[in-house]
């Protein structure tokens, strides 16, 4: 029976062929790892976090009288509300570590070399717009936790000389944090954000198709002289994607999702504070109020420096040399172990990232 | 060859259980509420509730004070004060419910005179029906 | 040229913990300022006064024993008790006509409270300790077990042999001690576990309020000071918390299917996390 439907299926699409070109006859580089399926990791865990989000989303209020209240009836009066709600919020922190090591693992292994400039561009784009989706969502329980982090993120921008006052004004809708704050946030989050990330993963998942596979094996002399496109490099000695390489995709797919799940059975609110279930209350604030983990190093960056606009030019000159990396650094060489100087750096980056983090916290 | 085919038929009834531990919860999320079981009307009569007196009565487990005020005539509203949740009660001699925890002050209405509670009694239902009162 | 550029950055970056007090400047510029909508509360003109260097001594520690009271947390601030106006000194010290008290006199300290605690001052006037005060002046009010700025939340620690021993041996006490011992137990037992379940995001508003009505007509009955009474009304008591276990258990044990629930979906996906790794492997 599954044969007569996929037959009627294959027929009008070609979809034997189509398996067989780009899964069963892809020969992926032999010297690809468990590593390289991380980007495949980031997108399974970013449909979890849209699909959940958009049960959420038949339940939430965005309105600051009603919005507290709705997440608490998700999460008790809702039949399995927890457990969805539970998983958006797990599922945005495991992505966020997903995805930052799927971009250390991409820079180590020089991946954003020619012919793959674009696959970096807009990966760091929607590196910046899961940031925001972040940010976005941060606010929407308006909790203590929610309301105070979020009024000390937009307060950073108030830095920037001259136009600093009038930005973080534009991003908050007024003075305060307030109803129309959370509502633009929730826009974004819902409607616009979502939106940008699809095209711009669409054209990341196109880029990808058509430039194959890094590997250290690539030809270097590729758009140099000949600059016509000779179609993905052939790895004859190495595996079929399918289903080699596709077993590695699923088994990591697992591994998310065991993470994701020990986490919810073992310490469901790992991720929160006691101030995540109270209420927000704009005259009252918090002891400790901190962003979420994976902003603690640009945070105490901003606290450590003590010129503040030094510390906010740093970080945004950072996130400049992020974006256009591919166009700086255009060497030949793609083996970072024959160049210390970058791995160097490249260490000492993470670890001051590692080291802010730490420092954030206190 | 045994142990492939083992394995891939054990593979499809996990992933199947595994898709059936979404969709279910799924389905139970998006469905509408049933209505809980119906709630009981509590009636009592007329005469229990002397003009400008109370009479205090339990309605689906909420403590609920029935007052028959002179000009507004029977009103029902729950005993469970806003603030903490002490049981009020009603001073037929100032006309005002008072709660005896931290001394919030109500209107015959429920709406909050002074005192530390934040939002007004809840109104009960009434149905006045010849001798009899119909709460809830 | 790139290289130097990129040193340079990261050594600016590593180098910056130099301000010892980052943290507290980080603090003044962006954590203090006044987001909320509204201005800082200010604390009245009373605390003022009370705080200053021109105060008679036995006044100045006032206003840090009540910041440290069930009363400040609550927002119950000098002229709800005292009467007057808090934002005008003239008015309120001066003279009675904004209804200011100042310091009461002993046998009038149950009506000052009673304003608010209405239900426990009809049960103390009742009890022994009431009469006592209202016909000889003596006897213990309110200040005496609770204090007068220091209130803290009511525990069955406040009877004890150093305070209760004052006008009549500890063994009546130690009596009325033991007959509240094991409700007062199972209170502090559901409120514990009513916090941290409230912590975790579960809805036990009602159940709190429940709990504290139960709580709070049993200490009522207690300012009778009536052993016998108390006896009598504990199981009734008792009977009552048992009710609000009995829910509190099923949120609970909601919770707990919640975990188990979890944890199958964890054990699923083990097993076809070991599955795919071994079809990959051979």
């Amino acid at each position: 029976m599954f044969e007569r439907i996929y037959n009627w299926i294959d027929c009008r699409i070609g979809l034997t062929e189509l398996i067989r070109k780009e899964f069963k006859e892809y020969y992926v580089p032999r010297d690809v790892s468990l590593w390289s399926t991380l980007g495949f990791v980031t997108l399974v865990g970013f449909l979890i976090q849209a699909i959940t989000g958009i049960f959420l989303l038949t339940y939430y209020v965005p309105h600051p009288d009603h919005a507290f209240a709705s997440i608490l009836k998700i999460m008790n009066r809702v039949p399995y509300g927890w457990l969805f709600r539970t998983m958006h919020i797990v599922g945005a922190n495991l992505l966020m570590i997903v995805l930052f090591l799927h971009i250390i693992f991409v820079f180590y292994r020089a991946g954003y070399k020619k012919p793959r400039e674009l696959n970096w561009l807009t990966g760091a784009v929607l590196f910046v717009v899961i940031l925001l989706f972040c940010i976005t969502g941060y606010l929407l329980p308006w909790s203590q936790l929610s309301y105070w982090s979020t009024t000390i993120m937009t307060a950073i921008p108030t830095i920037i000389p001259g136009v600093g006052d009038y930005i973080s004004r534009f991003i908050k809708g007024g003075e305060y944090v307030t109803g129309i704050t959370l509502t633009r946030f929730f826009a974004f989050h819902v409607a616009f954000l979502p939106f940008i990330l699809i095209v711009i993963a669409a054209l990341h998942v196109f880029f990808i198709w058509r430039t194959g596979f890094s590997s250290l094996y690539d030809d270097p002399e590729i758009c140099k002289k000949v600059v016509i496109y000779t179609g993905r490099p052939q790895y004859k000695d190495g595996k079929p994607f399918y289903p080699d390489f596709f077993n590695k995709y699923m088994l990591m797919m697992f591994v998310y999702l065991i993470a994701m799940f020990f986490i919810i059975t073992f310490n469901p609110d790992m991720f929160l504070s006691e101030y995540a279930y109270v209420q927000a209350d704009p005259l009252s604030t918090p002891l400790m109020i901190r962003p979420p983990w994976y902003f603690l190093a640009p945070y105490a960056m901003i606290r450590v420096i003590p010129n503040k606009f030094l510390g906010i030019s740093i970080q945004l000159i950072l996130l400049v040399l992020f974006l256009v990396w591919p166009f700086l650094d255009t060497g030949d060489e793609k083996n970072i172990r024959k160049r210390p100087i970058l791995l160097g750096l490249f260490s000492v980056a993470i670890i001051t990232w590692v080291v802010l983090t730490f420092l954030g916290r206190f | 060859m045994e142990r492939r085919g083992f394995l891939k038929s054990l593979f499809s009834v996990l992933s199947l259980t595994a898709l059936a531990s979404f969709i279910y919860p799924l389905f139970k999320f998006l469905s509408p509420r049933a209505v809980s079981a119906r709630l009981k009307k509590v009636t009592i009569a007329r005469k229990d509730v002397p003009a400008g007196g109370a009479f205090k009565v339990n309605v689906n487990d909420t403590p609920v004070i029935v007052i028959h005020h002179p000009n507004k005539g029977y009103i029902a509203l729950s005993r469970v004060c806003t603030h903490l949740g002490c049981l009020v009660d009603y001073d037929s001699a100032t006309g005002r419910i008072i709660c005896p925890c931290h001394g919030a002050n109500f209107t015959v209405e429920g709406k909050v005179i002074s005192g530390p509670a934040p939002r007004p009694l809840k109104k009960m239902p009434l149905l006045l029906k010849g001798d009899s009162i119909l709460i809830g | 040229m790139r290289r130097w550029v990129f040193i340079v950055l990261l050594v600016l970056v590593m180098a910056t913990p130099l301000h010892a007090d980052f943290r507290d400047l980080f603090q003044r510029q962006f954590i203090d300022k006044p987001w909320g909508g509204a201005p800082i509360v200010r604390e009245g003109v009373c605390v003022d006064c009370h705080t200053s260097k021109i105060m008679n001594p036995d006044y100045l520690k006032i206003p840090q024993e009540w910041k440290m009271s069930i009363h400040y947390k609550n927002k119950v601030s000098c002229h709800d008790c005292h009467g007057g106006d808090p934002n005008d000194a003239a008015v309120s010290c001066g003279t009675p006509h904004s209804g200011f008290i100042g310091t009461p006199k002993y046998r009038e300290v149950p009506e000052l409270c009673g304003r608010c605690h209405v239900g426990i001052l009809k049960n103390y006037l009742t009890s022994g300790h009431g009469k006592a005060l209202k016909t000889t002046g003596k006897g213990p009010n309110c200040v005496t077990c609770h204090g007068a700025h220091n209130t803290q939340k009511a525990s069955i620690d406040i009877i004890n042999d150093v305070r209760c021993t004052k006008c009549h041996s500890y063994e009546r006490a130690r009596i009325m001690k033991q007959a509240l011992f094991s409700t007062e137990k199972k209170i502090s037992e559901l409120d514990s576990i009513m916090t941290s379940m409230r912590k975790s995001g579960a809805l036990v508003e009602d159940l709190e309020k429940r709990l504290f009505r139960t709580t709070a007509e049993f200490r009522t009955i207690f300012h009778t000071v009536d052993v016998n009474l108390v006896k009598a009304k504990t199981d009734e008591y008792l009977n009552k918390l048992g009710l609000i276990e009995k829910d509190l258990l099923s949120l609970v044990n909601e919770y707990k299917f919640r975990r188990n629930f979890s944890a199958f979906l964890l054990v699923l996906f083990t097993a076809l996390g070991i599955i795919t790794y071994i079809r990959q492997k051979f």
